[in-house]
């Protein structure tokens, strides 16, 4: 009787906001007891046909996701001790990983030296969020004029993300941000975006998992979901052609960097229109689950809400590329939850002061602990091959600082999970000569099937010891 | 080639207009090459005995402080680089150069020096300044949710749908930062979308509807029905269980209401209900019985459900007069059977009709979007589309639109509406989604008042002042009078009378909400972490026994919530003092595994940053902007006033308990004499932003007054400084106070050349903990906040600091806050071209005696607010994009073998 779908959305949250966490997780649970996409409508494999690169096994595509944590890390509890290879001692930091170690590497020797102040002076947390995925030295700039390089996300994203519904997703637990300035006269957009789809446009990632969730499978309850996504897009249409005949007509009285902000709208509506084509192609699918009631006020709770999200992106194969920040770069977040109110980032300039190098360890674990997490359930998840979710995935979490109280740039703390659907071997602590971060990144973009990528920022070639 | 290194933006474009300037000089009749420019040769003639007399000890001959030297300008251009003259001019201005110890300049020298940098060397002509060039704004999420409210007439709550804006030069507005991305625009689609499903009505005649909210249904039975009302927000804010009446399964209950109906036909009367039980099963059972006037409507029983809604609908002939309305419920199980709860919620009641076509009324805000009910012709109802669309893009733009894009509008409406099924409205109101997903409602595209003219400076158009005014004075579009002047061409007429009419309108507190919210950074009160109990056991001298404490608390909660091993492998570095004492016995319980082992958290602190507190401080700062603001006071309150705004939980907190200040309540409060409050720094919104999570911050608080009130922030630090607490640790036997520890972190001479600007102010702010409530002692110890400024000042309090900024440096107070009010204006960062302008605009405050309104006025009528550069001028120049772009790959290190 009431046909006005905004009210109908809101008696829906009314509904959703009295669902506790634990019916979400519950619901994703059961999800997640079958093998990925059979739990959901039927999944057009032929998206993903075995002969193609980027897919593993039986059809299985191989994913990618990076995940930051601000402030680097106390070096010494993070590195295992010895030499390398399988037998490694797990060091303090990275016991939570306990789980599954033998699908994860950790990486020594990368390094970020455009994060190093160079010609640039202060300003090392903007420039080691903005270099991250980038590989670029950054402009130094408060305001006008950001520029960095496209991130490797959106390089393959562009490649293979014609596959997916989404080429990629941007997620963020940090929804807090500071007026005025960020770090030493850079510009915030350094370190709240890791994505950057060019070097003017970074991919501004998404705080609220309720969001998230409706904008992979629509709004509503899991009987509605899909008829609501494919309404939408079908209204959208005649619209992006209305508004696209609009941008043009404006844009070609503009010139400079008026004409580059119409160029952004334009790309994303061209992008918004390849989504609404494939979505006639590619089933969406619709988990047996409700959406997520939006931020939760727990840190702990929101980071395991945006994971899940991720989880369930790549499980449907809605994309296969993902970023994600724990927390934006140079964080001053209190972990009360864990007895400590001084801030993160306070803390990391440490001096070698027994007492708050240990409080960052203890904040370094606790991130870890949040990372185990999802990596388990990565690991529980069946994929369509019958491996894990993980065994197919290749999973960057690190920082672009090493030691946060000197703000070194060369020998990040870099982890890799996933095989990659069984390219990389894990298990291992790796040790290579200095080489860029974004050799590493070359390699895994290889896997999932992008060609000729000769360089991406910095690299010097790519990171084989890893496979 | 350049000789001086000075980091500043955009040199590309400096570049360019540098190139421009020598361009133009050269016609003006200096010969061709070799010969040297009038610029230059004024620069021999009066400016260079002047650097020559004051600057050459340190910045010639060899000597080059800083990076800069004044005598090794290997070419014209790289002398007239607007980068250093901007630095030269901003060091000299605030007396920081020559430095305080060494002669200075005459007035008439300085002048002399100024004179030349903005005329010659910057090249600016007074009468008609570079208006400079603002990247074309997206609205920002605040923009947007006012620009929708006043637009469509509702709330959409932007900052939970939306993520965040980047902000540039301190401030959310800023057109080059505001990007946009395929995730934004697909949520402005759909943030579009909703909003004309929920503002626009999509059929021409409905039948009458309420809802009547379940909590209004009482055992007493006197509510009277208000009739409906729609006045809340959407987009996640909503709170549906206040509105629902709850009732237990095992206890009987009858709630009432009466309502009024008043016309007589055929009603549709919709229960709304819900189950709400415990996740786990309970046998509960209970009989629900619905009534209206004593008839008999519902009897059904209901079982348990974790959450469950329920609708029932019943038709119903009724006359004219009241209903009494009424639901019963009866248990059907025994109390002792309960396991867990169960309740029954009574969501609401909708009532609809008359269901006779004769009593259909024309749906709420209709007239809002259409001016009469919709012809039957299809010509008449194309036409009818193309004037209500074309009404509707005019507004939404801001600007009239052509006749094409009505044209385009009425097609896409009637693409819908001649589908079966669809109404005329349906049709207009999907129009009306592509409108509000066009770039030219989401972004501010600016005309030039003459778009022929060859001139490189033109006015902007009326349309553009009036988006200009709106968006900077009330942060959402121009209202119908703004409109209707520009369309008359009056609106630059009436300019000061336009400008007193929107001061006067109560949405000029988005000004001041959206300015000082993020100049003095006041937003940041909401979510900034601060632990009181560290703060207060600083200030009484406990902070050992407090980190003893904590220091349990943490091994406790590691043991508890780490594997054991994890938690044993963090603790066994622990120094903390105190730990052992408290490690033995809680490891011991914790591998008993006992629920709540010794998990003991110390007491609450005495005063917590609470929600309220945080809120108070934020309306304090607010309100008392406002009132400078309002009243047209002078701005140098803002540092140095009498009054301020409390309530009795803030009134507290500062001390001010003798004052009668009681209640919730915000109100304006006249300080006692010799009070050490009045004025924003003082506020405790400024004195906890500046604050580290545990203790004062002199370095962030000296820091903020420089560069909000000075505008003279110093460099960034170097890398590798260590923490104060590190400094502290240094020193074993005793506690340092903030000043001591200060004394020795900044012992090096490099730290010190900075530090000596920044920790004398906020030093003498330390009688404001980190929570900003007054404190005699910290660490048990006396407290001296006796300082001197780099420029000579000295002084013994913070009131005494206060007077010296509002007086001595009220110049550069002025100035300061001329250029952050001139950045949140323009949407852009101020640059050297605009020096101009800006000291215009202080010449008037100085004559204006700092009045609020001489700021304003002169923002307004400044050339960058008024005018802009035109095509002719941007497409000679080379794009500064461009040039960039070259400098960023050029500048990518080749990496390492």
């Amino acid at each position: 009787m009431n046909t006005n779908p905004l009210l109908n959305r809101n008696l829906a949250a009314e509904r959703m906001a009295s669902l506790s966490r634990r019916r979400f997780l519950r619901g994703l649970g059961a999800c997640m007891a079958l093998p990925a996409f059979e739990s959901f409508s039927p999944f057009n494999l032929s998206a993903a046909p075995a002969a193609l690169p980027g897919v593993a096994g039986k059809a299985a595509p191989v994913r990618m996701a990076f995940i930051y944590v601000p402030n680097g890390t106390i070096p010494s509890a993070w590195w295992p001790g010895g030499d390398a290879g399988k037998d490694f001692v797990m060091p303090p930091t990275l016991e939570p990983l306990a789980k599954v170690r033998h699908e994860m590497q950790v990486i020594s020797g990368l390094d970020d030296i455009n994060a190093d102040p160079g010609p640039d002076g202060a300003g090392d947390h903007a420039r080691a969020g903005g270099t991250f995925l980038t590989g670029v030295r950054i402009k130094k700039t408060a305001g006008s004029d950001i520029y960095a390089g496209v991130s490797i996300d959106q390089v393959v994203a562009s490649q293979i993300g014609h596959l997916t519904r989404f080429a990629s997703l941007e997620l963020t637990c940090d929804s807090v941000r500071k007026a005025g300035n960020c770090d030493s006269g850079y510009s915030c957009s350094y370190e709240y975006n890791l994505a950057w789809r060019s070097p003017t446009q970074p991919m501004s990632p998404e705080p609220n998992p309720r969001l998230v969730f409706e904008r992979l499978f629509g709004t509503g309850s899991p009987g509605e979901r899909v008829q609501n996504l494919k309404r939408r897009q079908q209204e959208q249409q005649s619209i992006l052609d209305f508004v696209m005949e609009d941008a043009n007509a404006v844009q070609r009285k503009l010139n400079g960097r008026d004409r580059q902000k119409l160029d952004q709208y334009l790309t994303s509506i061209r992008e918004i229109e390849q989504r609404i084509e494939k979505a006639e192609r590619m089933p969406v699918s619709n988990p047996a689950m409700e959406a997520p009631s939006g931020i939760p006020s727990n840190f702990e709770e929101h980071i395991a809400l945006m994971s899940d999200m991720m989880l369930l992106a790549f499980q449907t194969d809605s994309t296969r590329i993902a970023t994600m920040l724990f927390a934006g770069e140079g964080s001053n977040r209190t972990f009360t939850e864990i007895g400590l109110s001084e801030g993160h980032h306070n803390l990391t300039h440490h001096r070698n002061v027994q007492d708050s190098v240990d409080k960052v360890k203890q904040i370094d674990f606790w991130y870890m602990k949040q990372l185990a997490k999802f990596l388990e359930k990565m690991e529980q998840t069946k994929d369509v091959d019958g491996q894990s979710l993980l065994h197919n995935s290749m999973i960057v979490y690190g920082s672009g600082n090493a030691d946060g109280n000197r703000h070194t740039h060369t020998n990040l703390p870099i982890l890799l999970a996933g095989s990659g659907g069984g390219a990389f071997k894990g298990g291992r602590y790796v040790k290579t000569k200095p080489v860029p971060l974004t050799n590493l990144f070359l390699s895994m973009a290889d896997r999932l099937g992008a060609k000729g990528i000769e360089r991406h920022g910095d690299s010097t070639g790519r990171l084989e010891i890893i496979a | 080639m350049l000789e001086f290194q000075i980091n500043t933006p955009n040199r590309g474009l400096h570049l360019h207009l540098v190139a421009r300037l020598m361009v133009a000089a050269a016609i003006m009749g200096a010969s061709v090459s070799g010969a040297e420019t009038p610029a230059v040769t004024q620069f021999r003639r009066e400016v260079e005995p002047v650097l020559k007399e004051y600057c050459s000890d340190c910045h010639a001959d060899g000597e080059s402080k800083g990076g800069v030297a004044f005598d090794v300008f290997k070419t014209d251009a790289a002398l007239l680089h607007p980068d250093l003259w901007f630095n030269v001019l901003k060091n000299t201005r605030a007396g920081l150069m020559p430095p305080s110890k060494k002669p200075r300049p005459s007035v008439a020298e300085q002048q002399t020096l100024e004179r030349w940098i903005k005329y010659a060397a910057f090249g600016i002509d007074p009468k008609n300044p570079d208006p400079g060039r603002v990247t074309v704004r997206r609205l920002n999420r605040v923009e947007y949710r006012s620009t929708i409210r006043d637009l469509m007439g509702i709330d959409f709550n932007s900052e939970v749908e939306f993520p965040p804006d980047d902000t540039g030069y301190g401030f959310d507005n800023i057109g080059d930062v505001l990007t946009i991305s395929p995730m934004l625009l697909e949520k402005y689609m759909a943030a579009a979308k909703d909003i004309v499903g929920e503002a626009v009505p999509l059929v021409g005649k409905v039948v009458p509807e309420r809802s009547i909210p379940g909590s209004r249904f009482t055992a007493a039975g006197t509510a009277q029905d208000p009739g409906m009302g729609r006045g809340r927000g959407f987009g996640g804010r909503a709170n549906p269980q206040e509105a629902m009446r709850t009732m237990n399964y095992y206890e009987p209950a009858t709630v009432s209401m009466a309502t009024q109906v008043d016309k007589a036909g055929t009603y549709r009367i919709t229960l709304d209900l819900a189950v709400k039980g415990n996740f786990d099963f309970d046998p509960g059972r209970c009989l629900i019985v619905f009534k209206v006037d004593g008839r008999e409507l519902l009897r059904q029983e209901f079982g348990w459900y974790d959450n469950k809604s329920f609708s029932f609908d019943f038709d119903a002939k009724w006359e004219a007069g009241e209903k009494k309305m009424t639901f019963e419920l009866e248990p059907l199980t025994p109390v002792e059977k309960k396991i867990n709860s169960l309740d029954m919620r009574i969501a609401r009641v909708r009532l609809q009709g008359p269901l006779e076509k004769e009593h259909w009324i024309t749906p709420k805000n209709h007239e809002r979007f259409f001016t009469r009910q919709a012809p039957d012709g299809s010509a008449g109802r194309r036409a009818y589309a193309k004037e209500l669309l074309g009404n509707f893009a005019a507004r939404a733009f801001r600007r009239p639109v052509e006749t094409a894009t009505a044209d385009r509008l009425a097609a896409l409406a009637e693409g819908v509406y001649t589908t079966p099924g669809k109404s005329f409205e349906a049709g207009v109101a999907h129009a009306m989604v592509a409108v509000l997903a066009s770039p030219r409602f989401l972004f501010r595209l600016e005309e030039p008042a003459d778009a022929t003219a060859k001139d490189p400076v033109s006015d902007v158009d009326e349309y553009a002042l009036a988006s200009r005014l709106s968006y900077f004075l009330w942060s959402t579009m121009p209202d119908d009078e703004l409109i209707a002047l520009a369309g008359k061409g009056e609106l630059r007429k009436n300019q000061a009378a336009q400008v007193r009419r929107m001061l006067a309108d109560p949405r000029s507190e988005k000004m001041v909400q959206n300015f000082s919210g993020q100049w003095l950074q006041t937003r940041d009160v909401e979510g900034i972490a601060i632990n009181a109990r560290a703060v207060l056991a600083r200030d009484d001298g406990t902070e050992k026994q407090a980190r003893q404490q904590q220091a349990e608390f943490r091994a406790q909660l590691a043991l508890r919530t780490n594997s054991l091993q994890g938690a044993v492998g963090l603790l066994s570095t622990n120094t903390v003092g105190g730990t052992n004492a408290a490690g033995p016995a809680g490891f011991a319980a914790g591998k008993k595994g006992k629920q709540g082992f010794g998990f003991r958290r110390p007491v609450a602190p005495r005063v917590e940053l609470d929600r309220e507190l945080r809120d108070a401080m934020r309306n304090e700062t607010e309100m008392f902007v406002s009132s400078i603001v309002h009243e047209n006071r002078p701005v140098t309150e803002l540092i140095d006033s009498g009054y301020t705004f409390l309530n009795e939980k803030l009134a507290k907190v500062y001390g001010l308990t003798n004052l009668g200040v009681t209640g919730t309540e915000m109100r304006r409060v006249a300080l006692p004499s010799g009070s050490p409050r009045g004025g924003v720094l003082t506020h405790g919104s400024a004195l906890v932003v500046t604050s580290n999570p545990d203790r004062t911050s002199p370095v962030k608080r000296g820091l903020f007054i420089l560069e909000n009130f000075l505008g003279t922030p110093v460099p960034p630090p170097p890398p590798n400084i260590p923490s104060l607490e590190a400094t502290e640790q240094d020193i074993k036997d005793r506690e340092l106070t903030m000043r001591e520890a200060m004394q020795i972190h900044r012992e090096k001479p490099l730290c010190a050349s900075c530090h000596a600007r920044m920790d004398g102010i906020g030093l003498a702010f330390e009688n404001f903990n980190a929570m900003g409530m007054w404190r005699d002692k910290e660490r048990n110890q006396e407290i001296d906040t006796a300082g001197k400024l780099i420029t000579g000042e000295t002084f013994n309090t913070v009131a005494e600091l206060k007077r010296i900024l509002a007086t001595e440096h009220r110049g550069d107070f002025y100035r300061c806050l001329t250029e952050k009010f001139l950045t949140y204006a323009l949407g852009r960062g101020t640059d050297y071209y605009d020096v101009e302008s800006i000291d215009q605009i202080v010449g008037r405050l100085e004559k204006g005696n700092g009045k609020f309104s001489a700021l304003l006025m002169g923002v307004v009528e400044s050339a960058p607010f008024q005018k802009m550069r035109t095509r002719a001028t941007e497409t000679a120049s080379a794009d500064p994009t461009e040039a960039h772009n070259g400098v960023a790959r050029g500048a990518v290190k080749p990496a390492k073998p």
